[in-house]
């Protein structure tokens, strides 16, 4: 025979709820994190990018070349040259700006010489291994060996400056670097089920290193891209401050660190503001590298 | 047998490694018949995922391998990548394990299933997709047409694992090797491939090679069992003959891996027996019998000489000096 239930009160009412173990708030911090560090960045860049490139179309800048020496020295904020003028007069802004199109010129055209030769080299090397890839490697190594700003100096020694020849001798660091990247992410994709999936299938070998390869290293590359970009940027403006890159009259950042360097002490502007400027856009293209590998989850 | 489908005789693997050499097959013979279910069972490294590869030409060269494997009369060791090209998807098709990575994850799978059939056949893109949903249903694909067009990573473990088994069915294959299908899968949907293989193995008239270290699902699905261990064959039979009434394991290694699934039917807080001692290092086996150290019925002769394999009864091969008796059911 079954006892009638007692009855019975609870000495405290519920317990409270157990603390949930995800924080919402902070996810939200991460997620908002998240996008600040790419969007952030790329925003910088884009604005960089439009000012160089852009505004010279939209608004008629003073030359970047020449200047009238008696409006030289002028500080910034001056009518008409709203970062000053140097010592030759030349309006600084103009300087930046075409300084400016000249380092993303240089960076960017690099960075696909490097991908059309050294990555593709680096998928060949990575694909077929073997001694395609003894071969490959070791013609890598031997150009990563080389010091590239010396052998930068060397080319525009032999060949007299110029903008191409700036891009010839960076290549030179470029190609190797994207190359050694591809290859390594090459590897790693061939190594993965699918590839013998896809050979099983009966697919041939250049339709896997375009359909299954490419798609499959193109994060890493990309990201590797933007950090190149800015090592490439600041090389050649260590090429131009050494006076063997970008030949005058053409601005460029370098060469307006080398013209202030001599009057450091007295107008250190001419000095901070190029530097400041090359500061910004390398910060902005690592930051960007970081936050898209962070995203693609790439190496 | 002259009327099988795919012949293996004296199969024999061996790699070089750190200037060693290491057997990872050894003397392996068996024969696959049309339509038939050959399950080969072991634990790791006991080479039967490398067997099946040396017959697909998928190890690494510098492999040495020995012996035959005839599909048909035509000899498959040996053939290059372009020759071998023309019998993978038509004649001979694998499934591997793991169907998280055994797709492109950058391609549509539709693609990757379409792909398959125009390397093999010259049809046009349009005719291409529908052959693909064809075999997206033939798969029991939910949604075929929708699922066409998605990633990889839109799909469960199961589907997955479904788009797979489309792509190696798309030429129609005669064989088929599923390479641990199954195990990357819970349970249930590991049923359910289970059984979708084999009713795609009745439609299609097709040879099916299941590679596990599961006896309870060779149990159930194969018609052949062969089994495993350090490189060779140590017992081989018809399903019939090892499991159920009647059935006979007479290797101790079989045994052990049998007494070794655990059964609902055991009282609770028993300990499990298990296969005490770890696989032999391939690359030092022991002189006799290569299971002998862990074996606990194993006398002098078995660690002297090691047991040739025999066929003892009907269709029932073993490699033991001292069997079980009775099939040695504890």
């Amino acid at each position: 025979m079954a006892a009638p239930l007692p009855d019975v009160t609870l000495a405290s009412p519920l317990p409270p709820p157990l603390p949930s173990l995800v924080n919402a708030r902070r996810l939200r911090t991460q997620r908002v994190g998240r996008a600040l560090r790419l969007w952030v960045p790329a925003g910088v860049l884009i604005l960089i990018l439009a000012i160089c490139f852009l505004l010279p179309l939209v608004v008629s800048l003073p030359s970047s070349t020449k200047g009238n020496i008696i409006y030289n020295n002028e500080p910034p904020f001056s009518p008409g040259h709203i970062l000053g003028t140097d010592v030759q007069g030349v309006d600084i802004f103009s300087q930046l700006v075409y300084g400016g199109q000249v380092a993303f010129e240089v960076g960017v055209s690099v960075t696909i010489i490097g991908i059309a030769i050294g990555g593709t080299l680096g998928v060949i090397a990575g694909y077929f291994g073997g001694w395609v890839d003894a071969v490959v490697s070791r013609v890598f190594d031997i150009l990563i060996a080389f010091p590239a700003l010396v052998l930068a100096l060397v080319i525009a020694e032999g060949l007299g400056p110029s903008e191409m020849h700036t891009i010839w001798a960076l290549s030179v660091f470029g190609i190797p670097a994207v190359g050694r990247v591809t290859r390594g992410a090459t590897l790693t994709i061939r190594g993965l089920p699918f590839m013998t999936a896809a050979r099983l299938a009966g697919t041939r070998g250049w339709r896997i290193i375009t359909r299954h390869i490419v798609p499959n290293i193109a994060p890493t590359i990309v990201t590797f891209s933007l950090l190149g970009i800015g090592v490439v940027i600041i090389l050649e403006g260590a090429l131009d401050f050494l006076g063997y890159g970008i030949p005058a009259p053409t601005a460029s950042w370098g060469k307006m660190i080398a013209n202030g360097q001599q009057i450091l002490s007295a107008q250190p502007e001419y000095v901070l503001i190029p530097s400041i400027a090359l500061l910004i856009t390398v910060a902005a293209l690592n930051m960007l590298g970081d936050a898209l590998r962070e995203r693609w989850g790439t190496q | 047998m002259t009327d099988a489908l795919l012949e293996v005789e004296d199969l024999r693997v061996t790699f070089a490694a750190g200037g060693r050499e290491v057997r990872a097959v050894d003397s392996v013979s068996f024969a696959v018949s049309p339509g038939a279910t050959l399950a080969i069972i072991g634990e790791s490294g006991s080479g039967k995922t490398v067997s099946c590869r040396a017959i697909m030409g998928l190890l690494p060269t510098g492999t040495a391998i020995g012996g035959s494997a005839r599909l048909r009369g035509t000899e498959l060791l040996g053939l290059s990548d372009a020759q071998l090209r023309r019998h993978r998807g038509s004649d001979l098709a694998m499934v591997f394990q793991d169907p998280a990575r055994s797709l492109n994850p950058t391609m549509r799978i539709g693609l990757q299933i379409t792909e398959a059939i125009r390397t093999h056949r010259k049809v046009s893109k349009a005719e291409a997709q529908t052959q693909a949903i064809e075999l997206l249903r033939l798969v029991r694909m939910p949604a075929a047409e929708r699922r066409f067009h998605e990633y990889p990573h839109q799909l469960s473990g199961g589907m997955r694992q479904r788009v797979m088994i489309a792509m190696a069915l798309a030429c129609r294959p005669k064989l088929l090797i599923a390479d641990e299908a199954t195990t990357a899968l819970d349970v249930t949907t590991q049923a359910q491939i289970m059984e979708l293989l084999l009713e795609l193995q009745e439609e299609l008239d097709m040879a099916l090679i299941m590679i596990s270290h599961d006896l309870g699902l060779a149990a159930s699905y194969a018609d052949e069992v062969i089994v495993m261990y350090a490189g060779k064959i140590v017992e081989q039979a018809p399903a019939a003959g090892l499991f159920g009434t009647g059935g006979a394991v007479r290797m101790r290694y079989t045994r052990a891996l049998l007494d070794a699934i655990p059964h609902l039917e055991r009282p609770a807080h028993t300990q499990l027996p298990v296969v005490g001692g770890r696989p032999p290092d391939p690359t030092a086996l022991p002189s006799g019998c290569s299971f002998a150290p862990r074996c606990q019925y194993a006398e002098d002769d078995c660690r002297a000489t090691v047991p040739a394999l025999a066929e003892h009864a009907p269709g029932h091969r073993w490699a033991c000096w001292h069997p079980c008796e009775n099939g040695g059911a504890a």
